[in-house]
């Protein structure tokens, strides 16, 4: 029997997968509470929340959506570089739904007045979320087929989507920047409950996620094909269909974002919706102490990693960091983090 | 057998193009039609960088359309936003002998004497259109690109017009990618045009020339105060994102707080429209009128200056609704 001495206390705590990632969101805040005036400032207006604190949840919430995606490839051993291309495509889906005639050269005055009328949607909406999310799907069941069933190694086969998925992006809109003004799109990223309602998506997605790995035994098979895809081969398991699955999750969880991002900024930017987003995912799923070599993985761990960086970016904002420096600050907090998780550095 | 073949095959492949290139290189051809050429006459291979955005698009799609208006023979290649691409295509046309012009928007600002003193041996005319490079002046004929220093003063001008009714003047900059000259120089000619004019610069960030990370900046400034009287946004979006950021924390873009964007995007004019951005600098694509007229000249061996800054206006509110549907971008 263990007795609980403070310092077995401790070493629970810190030996935990989520300390460190945790830790360091924690830090930030602290320099924040001490560095920035009102940071933490939260105003109520109409009964909905504003503050910085909401503002970092709320950014980060397409990152933590891709995360979420990405620990589980992640977990199987895989990576997949082409969520932030599959964003640009489900927004580019959803808004060409919404509202074709832009693809026409010259508009007659109805039709534009039709594409300014906040009412008007030419699919209904609910087709037109569940059309681009099942395209994100049919996005990850490639990367899937492409990994499981023809051995391509992921970053390969994600590759190929990653840069092709943007043409097709913009194919799909012709090259256009579609303004969404359909009012209820709007609602995705920009609907307030007391808080935003991206933030309620997040926790969703992070439970359903969770509920489906732990409640089930999908988890383990996950953690067993990323530690050794072989032996769980030979043990019963079909490991290429689970990675299947795995990739057709990530692709969901990126169409997800991507409808979350289009809506935030009510436009379909095939150019630069998700853009180097997939590379910020990988980073929230390692600060998060998710090994890239698969295995264990923990899906609280990537969502506080993906608030670690949308924190540090905010907090540069508010500190008011000079432009050129951002991205080397940014930098540096993540190797400092990064840097925990080293065998060596922990010991030393 | 096969082996051999291949070798074969591939010493061909290598030995073509080099002979093709050698037997040109070496005479100089002038333009027969010299100094009575027309547009008809030309014989035109453009080299454009790949594709990137609706300014890219619109770039390519004048340059298109104006060569069939005007009876132009163009040749067009994407170099897909790889150098050696364009290196490649550069001495293809400069190997065909039907092309009389070369017009190149270089991706890189390096490198390309080589290339340059090859054509002009050739006696092709290069001109260069909206990226400048760092090549001797006598090697191509003209540069056409946008002003980006002036785009900086006009935005800073019209800045000064529209606080000149406010007592505080503090104004926040959204910057685009760090680095890129776009940013640097439109900041800089802002900050030169709005000197002694009692406009105070209290932010400056970049947003990468994202509506997103416009919004996510914007809404981070507006958290630490809500004293900003106006929003000079280095591209459209970042403006439009900053417009959400401003009516989310229940203020009005383009009234409490005004907005100065730069490019002239359709988006930008619908945004005027809706009064929620106040004025647009033109940051112009459609270059291929003023790039054609150039090379004809150049073509009859008129005397041309080596920088002719693009045609670029400033546009206003008022006249939003009217301009709109002439933009093509």
């Amino acid at each position: 029997m263990k007795t609980m001495t403070p310092f077995n206390i401790w070493k629970n705590i810190s030996g935990s997968k989520l300390f460190f990632s945790f830790a360091a969101l924690v830090s930030i805040f602290l320099f924040d509470l001490i560095f920035i005036p009102n940071f933490f400032a939260i105003q109520l207006r109409d009964g909905n929340l504003y503050g910085n604190v909401i503002d970092i949840m709320r950014s980060a919430s397409t990152v933590c959506i891709l995360a979420i995606g990405m620990t589980l490839v992640i977990a199987t051993g895989g990576v997949d570089l082409s969520v932030g291309a599959v964003m640009a495509i489900s927004a580019s889906v959803a808004a060409l739904m919404m509202n074709p005639y832009v693809m026409a050269k010259t508009l007659s005055a109805e039709t534009q007045r039709l594409i300014n009328d906040p009412t008007f949607t030419f699919a209904p909406f609910g087709s037109v979320i569940i059309a681009a999310l099942v395209v994100a799907v049919i996005c990850g069941l490639w990367n899937g087929i492409l990994v499981a069933y023809f051995n391509i190694p992921a970053m390969v086969a994600t590759l190929i989507l990653m840069i092709s998925g943007r043409g097709i992006a913009q194919l799909i809109t012709n090259g256009i920047r579609i303004q969404i003004f359909y009012e209820p799109f709007s609602y995705i990223a920009n609907l307030w409950l007391i808080i935003p309602l991206p933030i309620y998506i997040v926790a969703f997605m992070l439970v359903l996620t969770w509920f489906l790995t732990r409640k089930t035994a999908m988890g383990m098979f996950i953690e067993s094909v990323g530690a050794n895809s072989r032996s769980s081969f030979y043990s019963g398991l079909d490991e290429k269909f689970i990675k299947l699955l795995v990739y057709a999750f990530c692709g969901f969880c990126a169409g997800v974002a991507g409808l979350i991002a289009s809506s935030n900024i009510k436009t379909s930017d095939a150019n630069n919706i998700g853009l180097l987003l997939e590379l910020d995912a990988i980073l929230a799923v390692v600060i998060g102490g998710n090994m890239m070599s698969g295995g264990r993985f923990t899906l609280l761990g990537s969502v506080i990693g993906a608030l670690v960086m949308q924190a540090t970016k905010i907090s540069m904002y508010n500190l008011g960091v000079p432009a050129n420096a951002v991205m080397a600050i940014q930098g540096a907090v993540v190797l400092f983090v990064i840097l925990f998780y080293s065998k060596q550095v922990r010991e030393f | 057998m096969t082996k051999k073949f291949f070798t074969i095959v591939l010493i061909l492949l290598f030995i073509v193009p080099f002979t093709a290139f050698v037997g040109c290189g070496h005479e100089t051809r002038g333009v027969k039609c010299s100094p009575h050429c027309t547009y008809n006459d030309m014989v035109v291979g453009f080299i454009q960088t790949g594709s990137e955005g609706g300014w890219r698009t619109a770039n390519t799609a004048s340059f298109k359309e104006t060569a069939q208006q005007l009876g132009i023979n163009l040749n067009f290649y994407d170099a897909q936003n790889k150098l050696e691409n364009q290196v490649s295509a550069f001495r293809n046309f400069i190997a065909d002998p039907k092309v009389n012009v070369i017009i190149l928007a270089a991706l890189e600002t390096t490198g390309w004497e080589d290339v340059l003193k090859e054509a002009k041996v050739a006696g092709k005319i290069v001109v260069l259109e909206d990226r400048r490079i760092d090549a001797a002046e006598n090697l191509y004929a003209i540069y056409i690109g946008s002003d980006f220093t002036e785009e900086g003063r006009k935005a800073g001008r019209e800045m000064i017009t529209l606080l000149n009714d406010s007592t505080k003047k503090n104004v926040v900059e959204l910057v685009g990618n760090v680095g890129s000259s776009a940013a640097k120089d439109r900041g800089t000619g802002f900050r030169e045009a709005i000197d002694g004019s009692g406009i105070v610069i209290t932010e400056s960030q970049t947003a990468n020339w994202s509506a997103t990370e416009g919004k996510d900046v914007m809404a981070a400034f507006l958290k630490k105060s809500k004293d900003i009287q106006a929003v000079f946004a280095q591209n459209d979006e970042m403006g439009m994102g900053a417009a959400l950021a401003i009516k989310e924390a229940g203020l009005k873009p383009g009234v409490d707080i005004k907005i100065i964007t730069v490019d002239g995007t359709a988006g930008a004019f619908k945004g005027m429209i809706a009064g929620e951005i106040n004025t647009v600098i033109e940051c112009n694509p459609l270059l291929a009128p003023q790039v054609y007229e150039a090379a004809l000249k150049a073509l009859n061996g008129d005397a041309l200056p080596k920088w002719v800054p693009s045609h670029e206006g400033v546009f206003y509110q008022k006249d939003a609704e009217a301009i709109l549907p002439t933009r093509k971008y």
